[in-house]
């Protein structure tokens, strides 16, 4: 079998490397101890398989970031994503911190992310930042039927800078697109935000499914580009990615 | 978070409804025919519900009730009123039953005398024409309404009557009790939990005010000064009681928050099944914040080999979720004599030292 089950000694893997492929300022092990999983090169390394997933294999690993005002719909978007599922009012709020495993395949080559699921009230940051530093990718959720949640971005935004590795992926996205009728924020000023920023941007809906396999599909693809880079592969740009296979909230999906 | 899955779950134990079903079981009837789908509380029982393990367990666990129920009633002889004493503090361990549980906390925390002290107070809190409510404070109650126990057949919006209304009374009329806490998540999954049991908005609130005010440190402040504090607490008292634990806590570089906030936000609401949770809470009204602490070392010291073996910060987080299933968690009456032997001795000073070296510790850190 030529793909090693998840176990020591993947560290030597050839193509192990910082996302980037450059050195990173505020990377290592972190005095104040988070995520051990993830060594100085960036990835996350498997030392055993984990307890629940225990027959499941993969190449690379990479902690992906769940983060946005309370309510606009993280851990739907997130059990979309795992389970391909939305059950309206089955969820309840989320408290302190959480993460759930999807592996995904690109080319033969297997993606574990680490999808960290976290409470969006402001002030659990004080207690959610901590795991930032080691995040390879951000989603930053807002809620198109809320206004307050879009005025936030910015503020979450220099958050994620303080707190965040500068190479971080970071992928913005207007959440809850599936509701027309409730829609306070426009496709176009999320599109402006994103720009002004330089974030991709897509909408998406937890509810419908729209662009939510996208948007880690999208971050995965771009992180392991970073880490498995080939000498002739073109560069991979995400936001011509989004772009190019994005839906938009009105056709049908 | 996502609508647990309790495999096993033993969500509550019951005196009346089908306990005649439970100790004669009709002969050609599964467990699954006898035991109600949705508890005592209005909880559905999850799809993968053990009902014959929990019939099993139900059907010693009523006689205790029963016994218990008995002793209590002699004890208060239809008192309003509670006196603290050695024997009360045993019978409250030994746990207080769903009929006497408002009064015994109402009593124990000091709500009565407050409630009983500021007539009207509570009404007057919630009078909009005497006071504007903050906008803000609305808005982050009502994110939350619907994702309070939507698995609680009596806070759906459909339901009369809804105990949603009364849960968005509670919690706006303690935002403006306590500015300084406003609203903070968990408090939703609290205040549901004091609604379900008295039955009565004043009285809730007034059980917030007790437990926010005086039995817990400052959890809910916007620096969660007092969570941060206790689960270092935590950590402190695990690395002599289960050094293992600490040592893979070491290794993988966890931090107390991922494994415990919630134990200590939620007061293990959600965490461990409804009739043990409500079990601790009739002691954490009369004994205060420490027994937060015996149970969560009761769960610690139960999962250590498994900790231990860990090999990674997923593994470490694994064992921790198994720590609140099981056998040991459902089986409430036994597990609430463990907390009260497994830890050892834990007296309140010190935890007041730990709390006070801790805290000047992330204080320090912080700044």
């Amino acid at each position: 079998m030529s793909r090693k089950k998840a176990v020591k000694g993947k560290n030597s893997s050839p193509t192990a490397g910082s996302p980037t492929g450059k050195p990173k300022g505020k990377t290592g092990k972190s005095t104040t101890g988070t995520g051990s999983v993830v060594q100085t090169n960036g990835m996350v390394h498997p030392s055993r398989p984990p307890l629940s997933n225990s027959s499941e294999f993969y190449d690379i690993a990479f902690k992906v970031m769940l983060v946005g005002d309370s309510g606009v719909g993280k851990t739907c978007l997130l059990v979309r994503f795992k389970d391909g599922a939305f059950l309206a009012g089955s969820f309840i709020s989320t408290v302190g911190i959480d993460f759930r495993n999807k592996v995904l395949n690109f080319d033969g080559v297997k993606v574990k992310l680490q999808i960290w699921d976290t409470a969006g009230q402001e002030r659990f940051r004080s207690v959610t930042h901590a795991y930032y530093r080691d995040a390879h990718a951000l989603l930053l959720l807002y809620d198109v039927t809320n206004k307050t949640s879009f005025d936030n971005i910015k503020a979450w935004l220099t958050e994620i800078h303080e707190y965040a590795q500068q190479d971080a992926v970071l992928m913005l996205l207007g959440n809850k697109a599936d509701a027309t009728q409730e829609r306070v924020v426009k496709r176009e000023d999320g599109e402006r935000l994103a720009k002004e920023f330089g974030v991709p941007y897509m909408e998406t809906s937890a509810k419908s499914g729209l662009n939510v396999e996208l948007a880690f599909t999208a971050v995965a693809k771009e992180l392991k580009h970073r880490s498995m880079k080939e000498p002739n592969e073109p560069k991979f740009k995400l936001q011509d990615y989004v772009n190019k296979e994005m839906k938009s909230a009105g056709c049908a999906c | 978070m996502e609508k647990k899955n309790k495999a096993n779950g033993v969500r509550s134990p019951q005196l009346r409804g089908f306990n005649s079903t439970v100790i004669q079981s009709p002969s050609g009837s599964s467990a699954r025919e006898r035991v109600h789908s949705v508890d005592p509380y209005g909880f559905e029982r999850s799809p993968d519900f053990d009902y014959e393990s929990y019939e099993e367990l139900m059907s010693e666990y009523l006689a205790v009730l029963t016994r218990r129920s008995i002793k209590w009633s002699k004890l208060l002889q239809g008192r309003g009123r509670l006196e603290k004493s050695i024997k009360v503090k045993r019978y409250v361990r030994k746990g207080v039953p769903n009929e006497h549980r408002g009064l015994v906390w109402m009593s124990a925390s000091g709500a009565q005398n407050q409630l009983e002290k500021n007539p009207g107070y509570y009404h007057s809190l919630l009078d909009a024409s005497r006071q504007q409510h903050d906008p803000k404070l609305v808005d982050t109650i009502h994110t939350d309404l619907n994702r309070t126990f939507p698995d609680n057949i009596q806070f759906r919006n459909t339901s009369n009557p809804c105990l949603q209304k009364s849960l968005y009374n509670v919690l706006l009329a303690y935002g403006h009790h306590n500015p300084a806490v406003g609203y903070c998540q968990g408090m939703n999954f609290i205040a549901g939990y004091l609604i379900i049991i008295t039955k009565d908005e004043e009285k809730s609130f007034w059980l917030m005010d007790a437990l926010l005010g005086r039995i817990l440190p400052d959890y809910y402040t916007s620096a969660m000064l007092g969570l941060k504090t206790d689960q270092e607490v935590l950590g402190e008292l695990v690395r002599t009681r289960a050094p293992a634990v600490s040592q893979a806590m070491g290794q993988h570089n966890v931090m107390w928050t991922l494994v415990v906030s919630r134990w200590f936000i939620c007061l293990y609401i959600d965490v461990l099944p409804v009739e043990t949770v409500l079990r601790i809470w009739d002691c954490l009204f009369y004994e205060g914040s420490k027994i937060l602490f015996r149970v969560a070392l009761t769960l610690i010291q139960s999962q250590q080999a498994e900790v231990q073996r860990a090999g990674s910060l997923p593994d470490v987080c694994d064992s921790f979720k198994l720590m609140t299933r099981g056998p040991l968690v459902e089986d409430c009456h036994t597990f609430m004599q463990k907390i009260f032997t497994e830890p050892g001795s834990l007296s309140m000073a010190t935890i007041t030292k730990l709390r006070e070296t801790c805290r000047a510790r992330i204080i320090a850190e912080e700044s």
